[in-house]
């Protein structure tokens, strides 16, 4: 449970911090102080769960989830998780604090928080994960938080959001080899582990490595060069390296966070965390081994012609990531301890000279090498920080650096199996460019002289905090091994092992004082090194050429498409239907005549019935062949009364009720919307009813030709059904015989209301969501030139036909007579009174919250449909349909959620009259107040403010009332 | 007999419906989008209604009388106002349209290659 808190606190931190209320409240520095707080609090929580990890080996934790299909949150706590927790947490407390005097913007420092928090939530479940899915999860998470952090600037910034997509495109691609990878590796140890059983996934880390055969198994070499795949490309490796140089646009802290300290070792975590099951095969050692060193020559090489400083820092953190990945891959993990160590030293002075880069980008506007120089005088403690710093990267006795170095050389020197002599020489050329590198930044940044004027702001000085606590630890931990770093190594590194300060004169000791002489002999050479270099090729190059042949093929295809929406239609539907008559449809007509009912008799109500299907059937015609939209319309409204018509003879009076007042309403709308489209579009439409693009009528054979088979499986999918109807369910009968238990005789009105009350309270979710995607769409449209009203080119065929030949289109506007201005002002509080009837009485007969709504609501749109827009609106001043939605919401949420606190679970039933003691009193009103009563009402509150919002948006004056049809005509050229 | 019937209608107004999807005048596709609702509902309604003489009401019950199936009936009263949502959205589709390209007619119109 601990574990799971532990990763939970920065995600919970975050979502508060994202909340207006704590936006508002909590200032720049309170925001600082809490996150900072919080890291350095998992940090020390983590600490102390050290002995018991020490005691126990590793402590697994796990929290149920879906345990039918065996999954579960867990979580695993060993001395590897614990040395990356601490690093994630502890560096994470500083940057936090270094990031509130790093942003000016309090807005700006907000909204970076947020995700940086989100970042650390997702980072420390990488590590804390107990099994494969939770971690590719998190993992992915981290991808995507660092998307959103290196594409901070992205809203002005070209380059940040190229370094954005670069970075997710190739650890997203990396991430999919992984996923692929991890289930089969968890298959792989479901077979070693289950072998009496078929398929078995075993996820859990602790139970893989467990799976000690695992590098015999038959998929070995799959799921090795899959995750493989996914490890190199999060971890920067080369030929997937130019994706984190690409990532430096993000603000400096996250860079020194996620770009060097963090997330960019998920995949040595994920390489150390298997390692103990899968070093045994060399197909794991060299692949680690090759890309290791070749990442960590290509990146120190590329280092030192870098002139951007945070270029630079990345270069190098690609060296040192490949460093350590070829230490992990070293036979017999005897790599380990160097590896850790290096980790642990790296994270330690690469963070800090992040942040010293991030200052002076800040300080002075730029990072670019060659117009820095002499910062010293400024930013004395920050060179000190730099001197520490840069010197433990390049090695020097004695900081921590430097004993990560020597133990790096003495395990590449003494293990390594074969090519000793060529890895060596790797190991200490990228050593070298290392070191001259180190020298550059003290020396170029911040002795010497100024190169250019540069203008100096200086920042606040708590800003110098978080380097100097981290160059101290570079400066000190070398001489306090035994009490800080050994007791970590000796969690996570699996067999004993000895670590000093100085190991004396011996080879190794040489072999880094020569590194250290020969890194300065570079230094001196510099400038001509520099200007003589040019680089070939490069894998950024590849991968532009990549991208630019995506989008080539993304342009071919393009031709192809017509871009007419009706024809994609048609084709999706003509392969339906093609399938349907070549694949299934013919044998499934044959069988369905054979069930062709043998009872023919019919009875009077069956009449009626008949009559109302052929009603039916024949206005569903009359809608495809007249042309008058009206006429169309109100056709469409006869299939609607004629449905509701068949559902009441059926004995359903409560969904009669509904279907006829939603179709009603559904007509009106249909025609107030009729009245907002220009006439001359709608003539337009109207004389090229029957034909095609082309002016001929090959579409409508085709068309037919569609709809025929379509309709054809549809009869026989329903005739089939029909026969073979089910026995009536008993969960029908449990509703009928329990709706007595929650005081209604309306047995549908309880089951919407009560029985199935969570499904009830998301379809009026589903339908106010609705009514918001309308107001998104026409709310927008009003403003001009607003985000979804982009000046489009009028369509030049308009100019056909002539604006005034609309003129005898039935228009809904003419409708405002004295009569009908009258009758609705009647109808308003009637039909509120009808719809409070149908809430309050809805227990006796038909009628609900839904119907009650939509009774309202239709009496409101009798308003816009007859006075107008304008006039409604003004004498409607109570009618704000966005708050009574959320009212309704806010209502049925509540109502919901209160049941929870007196144990009755979510939606449960609650009697409060019976509760408060006026049953009685209520009672002889014929009132009932429960939570279904409530609910009731917060459903016709919620439906009435969505009809409202629909009706509102659509019946809102069209262009043609402001603007002459000419102006619009004029224009479309 | 009213089995074979309904199935009859309800095959026909699915062709319709999506026979009028294919107009190139919106506002006669988004009918035909109303009509295919429209012949879902009434397939509920035929498939899940069984013979009962009386509506679903405790006091039928009590009286022990055949009621209607009382589920598919709360499964299609939500399921009309939830089609009634997704039918204004069309319509607000093709309201956005005409208003910005002035045209109810999707043969005007091949954005979509864009």
């Amino acid at each position: 449970m601990e574990l799971a808190l532990i990763a939970a606190a920065p995600f919970g931190l975050s979502l508060l911090l994202a909340t207006p209320f704590a936006r508002i409240t909590l200032g720049k520095l309170a925001q600082t102080i809490l996150s900072s707080l919080v890291m350095a609090a998992l940090f020390v929580w983590l600490i102390s769960m050290a002995p018991r990890a020490q005691v126990e080996g590793a402590i697994s934790q796990t929290i149920m989830w879906m345990p039918s299909a065996g999954i579960s949150l867990s979580f695993y706590l060993d001395g590897l998780a614990l040395l990356f927790g601490l690093l994630i947490s502890g560096i994470g407390a500083l940057i936090f604090f270094y990031a509130g005097f790093y942003f000016d913007d309090p807005k700006e420092h907000n909204r970076f928080i947020i995700w940086l928090l989100a970042f650390a939530g997702a980072m420390l479940a990488v590590v804390l994960a107990g099994n494969v899915l939770m971690m590719f999860i998190a993992w992915e998470l981290t991808s995507i938080t660092s998307f959103i952090l290196i594409g901070f600037k992205g809203a002005d910034d070209a380059a940040a959001r190229e370094g954005a997509f670069k970075a997710l495109f190739v650890t997203g691609l990396g991430a999919l080899a992984l996923l692929v990878g991890l289930v089969m590796l968890s298959a792989a140890a479901g077979d070693i582990l289950h072998p009496e059983e078929e398929i078995r996934f075993v996820g859990d880390f602790a139970s893989i490595l467990q799976a000690t055969t695992l590098h015999q198994h038959e998929w070995y070499l799959l799921f090795t060069i899959l995750i493989l795949l996914g490890g190199f490309t999060k971890s920067a490796q080369f030929p997937f390296h130019f994706w984190l140089p690409g990532a430096m646009s993000a603000p400096s802290p996250a860079s020194a966070y996620l770009h060097s300290a963090t997330m960019v070792k998920a995949g040595i975590y994920l390489f150390a965390r298997l390692s103990p099951v899968m070093h045994a095969n060399e197909l794991w050692t060299n692949a680690l081994l090759i890309a290791g060193l070749a990442t960590m020559l290509v990146g120190a090489y590329f280092a030192v012609f870098q002139r951007d400083l945070k270029g630079l820092l990345a270069y190098s953190t690609v060296s040192k990531l490949g460093a350590i990945v070829a230490m992990i891959g070293l036979p017999n993990q005897s790599g380990l301890k160097a590896a850790f160590l290096g980790i642990i030293a790296h994270a330690l002075y690469k963070s800090a000279l992040f942040l010293v880069a991030g200052t002076i980008d800040h300080a002075t506007g730029t990072r670019h090498i060659d117009r820095l120089g002499g910062l010293r005088r400024q930013m004395p403690i920050l060179f000190w920080v730099t001197v520490v710093s840069a010197l433990s990267m390049a090695g020097f006795p004695f900081l921590l650096g430097f004993v990560a170095k020597e133990t790096l050389l003495d395990a590449m020197l003494h293990y390594t199996t074969s090519g000793t002599l060529l890895v060596m020489l790797i190991v200490t050329v990228s050593a070298a460019f290392t070191a001259m590198a180190g020298y550059m930044l003290i020396y170029d940044v911040f002795l010497g002289r100024p190169r250019t004027r540069l203008h100096f702001h200086q920042p606040s000085s708590w800003i110098r905090l978080g380097p100097a606590l981290l160059a101290l630890g570079s400066l000190s931990l070398g001489f306090l091994l035994e009490p800080f770093i050994v007791p970590i190594l000796e969690l996570a590194v699996p067999k004993s092992f000895e670590l000093h300060l100085f190991a004396g004169f011996n080879d190794v000791f040489f072999l880094s004082a020569a590194i250290l002489v020969a890194g300065f002999f570079l230094f001196r050479l510099r400038k001509s090194l520099i200007a003589r270099i040019t680089f070939p090729l490069s894998a950024d190059a590849v991968y532009r050429e990549f991208i630019s042949y995506l989008e080539w093929a993304g342009t071919t295809v393009l031709q192809t498409q017509s871009g007419f929406v009706r024809y994609y239609l048609a084709i999706i539907l003509g392969v339906v239907a093609i399938v349907l008559t070549v694949e299934g449809s013919r044998s499934e007509v044959f069988a369905g005549l054979q069930i062709l009912p043998t009872d023919l008799s019919v009875t009077i109500t069956d009449l009626a019935k008949i009559f109302m299907l052929v009603l039916v059937v024949a206005a569903g015609l009359l809608t495809v062949v007249v042309r008058e939209h009206v006429k169309a319309a109100i056709a469409y409204g006869v299939i609607g009364y004629a449905i509701g018509v068949i559902f009441l003879i059926n004995r359903a009076p409560d969904v009669a009720l509904v279907q006829m007042l939603v179709e009603t309403m559904a007509t009106v709308l249909i025609i107030i919307m009729l009245g907002r489209i220009r006439a001359d579009a709608r003539l337009k439409v109207i004389n090229n009813l029957w034909k095609g693009r082309h002016d001929h009528r090959g579409g409508l054979l085709r068309d037919l030709g569609i709809s025929i088979v379509i309709g054809l499986s549809v009869f026989v999918f329903s005739l089939t059904a029909l026969q073979n109807r089910a026995e009536r369910q008993s969960i029908a009968e449990w509703h009928l015989a329990n709706a007595k238990s929650v005081n209604t005789d309306d047995v549908v009105g309880a089951i919407v209301a009560d029985f199935r009350g969570s499904d009830t309270l998301l379809e009026v979710a589903v339908f106010t969501t609705a009514a918001l995607g309308v107001l998104t769409l026409l709310g927008r449209g009003r403003q001009q030139g607003g985000a979804l009203t982009p000046s489009a080119a009028r369509v030049s065929s308009l100019r056909e036909t002539d604006a005034s030949d609309g003129e005898d289109i039935q228009d809904a506007t003419s409708l405002s007579t004295p009569f009908t201005r009258s009758v609705s002002f009647i109808v308003l509080p009637i039909a509120i009174l009808i719809g409070l009837a149908q809430i309050l009485f809805g227990g006796k007969g038909p009628g609900d919250g839904f119907t009650a709504g939509v009774t309202i609501g239709l009496a409101v749109s009798l308003w816009y449909v007859v006075l107008g827009y304008n006039e409604a609106k003004q004498l409607l001043p109570w009618f704000k349909p966005a708050l009574i939605v959320r009212l309704g919401l806010i209502i049925a949420i509540a109502n919901g959620l209160f049941p929870i606190l007196i144990n009755q679970g979510f939606m449960g039933h609650v009697e409060y009259d019976q509760a408060l003691g006026i049953y009685d009193i209520v009672g002889s009103f014929g009132l009932h107040i429960t939570s279904s009563l409530i609910f009731e009402i917060a459903i016709a509150i919620a439906v009435m403010g969505g009809i409202g919002i629909i009706i509102e948006a659509i019946a809102y004056p069209s262009e043609r009332s402001r603007e002459p049809a000419e102006a619009l005509i004029g224009d479309s050229g | 007999m009213i089995d074979l019937l309904f199935a009859l209608s309800i095959g026909i107004l699915f062709g319709i419906g999506v026979f009028q999807l294919l107009r190139r005048d919106l506002i006669k596709a988004a009918i035909g989008f109303a009509i295919l609702f429209s012949a879902i509902n009434l397939f509920f309604m035929a498939v899940g209604a069984f013979e009962g003489d009386f509506a679903p009401y405790v006091s039928n019950v009590e009286a022990g009388r055949q009621t209607s199936d009382p589920l598919i009936q709360a499964l299609i009263l939500t399921a009309i106002v939830v089609s009634f949502g997704s039918f204004s959205l069309v319509l607000g589709f093709v309201n956005i349209i005409s208003r910005r390209y002035g045209t109810v007619d999707s043969d005007d119109i091949n954005k979509l290659k864009h």
